[in-house]
């Protein structure tokens, strides 16, 4: 086990410790950019001797990073962590899929405090995030950018003056970014809203895509807005347009709830109150079932029904139930079986 | 009908693939499709994003031998046949690997394609956003550029009475204009 990643274990802020502007609906707020160095290939094409040389070139440097926690900085090399390790950095946001399933010639830089980090040879030689809790773009986008200018006086970077930051796909190409934020939104999906909500957004080069599960099967009622667009509009006028949408599904989500409460206030209660006893009550809980009680009774805690409970640790159990860390709480590996028996005397705890 | 993958449960999802010339079509359950599309093995459900993304289907029709109409070569033979000077790639690496280039030289090699990939996917054509840090002026050529293309097109739009499109065009025109005439106040201050 790493002892770094067991620090990061072992920290309980991440960024769903605290809550943030738009708190309640908006759970986080992410912008990532990607960058290549100039006259590399690469990292698809790059070899194994080019893509070493490219983590050491960083590795060596990231002290010079302030934006990054500069020597606190905790730098990860992927290969060497195991796989439950890889496993925890993607649930936490740190990385992603793609990069833990590939870690030969990877690097990973997180700032102690997870909302800033900087994955080396994912499908760019650098992919640069900044992560903020509740509805920050504006925030997040400053202390990438800032991470940006700081690595751009160490690398020479990819630029064409037309097309802007050269990237491995042309998807990204230009700005090299995208902004997301996480909405939590069961007053959409339970009054069927949010088929057209989406159709809607998709319209403005704006994708929406379930967090958990896939497609309509969305679980937790967790979704990911952002931009498809990186070229034709500055980092500020994409930011602005997704925002814009954004507050408009707080506004709706917002709207409907008050609704929901007015004119089915057993049937909310009910699904609030359900949810809660699943939770506090059960000895075997699969993560499906866990996300979806989960968000029931985050939607209670926004509704100030229950005095006990705050957001910040709803949030933390979202992570805190996924597989990765239920095993590494357990301290073992964990068969499926084994995972929902902790997952639900892990949640009891929790709400006792 | 039974998933082809499980045997167990019903299918729900038909996924056909052009392989090797043949056209093959697999049945699905959810829960294979989605199994198959986390480990990478459906691309984007059965699409090959690189050929939606650079319209690579029509370079397959190109390359066909024996067909019976003459081919249809829509992407220029110098450009299915290129190489990249610098690190080897081709248009056929860009089919294998989902539309990904191999090097920032590429672009070069490879400009007509991904020039309609970017007209397909990306809002603008021009970079209007950040440049690295000493980079020169903060993108006021990159917008006069967006803004003479966005008033050319509006007039356009307006004469095939596509007035919607039009407003959405004249409000990124008169953005444009606000964000260009505050970048040159900032030049002249510094």
């Amino acid at each position: 086990m790493s002892a770094r990643v067991e620090a990061l274990f072992r920290n309980p802020a991440g960024i769903l410790g605290e809550e943030g502007q738009g708190g309640d609906i908006a759970i986080s707020s992410r912008i990532r950019l990607a960058r290549n160095p100039a006259h590399r290939m690469f990292p698809l094409r790059a070899d194994a001797e080019a893509r070493r040389e490219l983590c050491d070139e960083v590795a060596a440097t990231v002290p010079e990073f302030p934006t990054l926690g500069g020597a606190e900085a905790l730098v990860f090399d992927p290969e060497a962590l195991d796989k439950l390790d890889r496993e925890v950095l993607l649930e936490r946001y740190l990385a992603s899929r793609e990069f833990i399933a590939h870690p030969q010639g990877t690097l990973l830089a997180v700032r102690p405090d997870e909302r800033c980090s900087l994955m080396v040879n994912e499908e760019d030689g650098l992919r640069i995030q900044s992560l903020r809790p509740g509805f920050q773009l504006d925030e997040a986008w400053r202390e990438a950018s800032q991470l940006d200018d700081e690595l751009g006086r160490a690398f020479e970077y990819a630029f064409d003056e037309k097309l802007g930051y050269l990237t491995a796909c042309p998807t990204n190409v230009g700005t090299g970014m995208r902004a997301s934020v996480m909405l939590h939104l069961p007053g959409l999906v339970l009054t069927g809203q949010i088929a057209s909500a989406v159709a809607a957004v998709n319209k403005l080069n704006i994708a929406v895509r379930g967090l958990f599960g896939e497609g309509s099967d969305n679980l937790g009622n967790m979704y990911q807005v952002s931009n498809q667009s990186t070229l034709g509009e500055s980092e500020k006028q994409i930011i602005d347009r997704l925002g814009a949408v954004i507050s408009q599904f707080i506004e709706r989500e917002e709207n409907t709830r008050k609704l929901l409460m007015e004119r089915d206030q057993h049937g909310m209660l009910d699904v609030i109150g359900r949810s809660y006893g699943v939770l506090r009550h059960s000895h075997r809980l699969g993560s499906e079932e866990a996300l979806k009680c989960l968000s029931g009774v985050r939607l209670g805690v926004d509704m100030h029904l229950f005095k006990s409970l705050d957001i910040a640790r709803v949030n933390r159990m979202f992570l805190a139930i996924a597989p990765a860390h239920l095993q590494k709480r357990a301290g073992r590996e964990l068969d499926p079986a084994d995972r929902d028996v902790c997952r639900a005397a892990f949640c009891r705890e929790q709400l006792n | 009908m039974l998933c082809d993958n499980c045997k167990r449960n019903e299918a729900t999802i038909l996924i056909k693939e052009i392989r090797n010339g043949k056209a093959e079509s697999i049945n699905l359950c959810a829960e294979c499709a989605r199994l198959k599309e986390q480990q990478g093995e459906l691309g984007s459900f059965g699409f090959n994003l690189a050929e939606v993304l650079f319209d690579l289907g029509k370079l397959t029709k190109a390359f066909k031998p024996g067909a019976k109409a003459p081919p249809e070569v829509e992407v220029p033979h110098e450009v299915a046949e290129a190489v990249c000077p610098h690190c080897g790639w081709s248009a056929e690496k860009l089919r294998q690997h989902e539309g990904q280039l191999g090097c920032p030289e590429c672009y070069r090699t490879f400009a007509p394609l991904v020039e309609g990939a970017v007209a397909r996917i990306q809002r603008g054509l021009v970079h209007l956003g950040k440049r690295p840090a000493g980079g020169g002026p903060d993108g006021a050529v990159a917008m006069r550029l967006e803004l003479e293309r966005l008033q050319r097109e509006l007039g356009e739009l307006i004469k095939r009475e596509e007035y919607e499109a039009a407003a959405v065009n004249r409000d990124r025109i008169a953005a444009l204009k606000r964000e260009l005439e505050a970048a040159e106040a900032e030049e002249h201050r510094s």
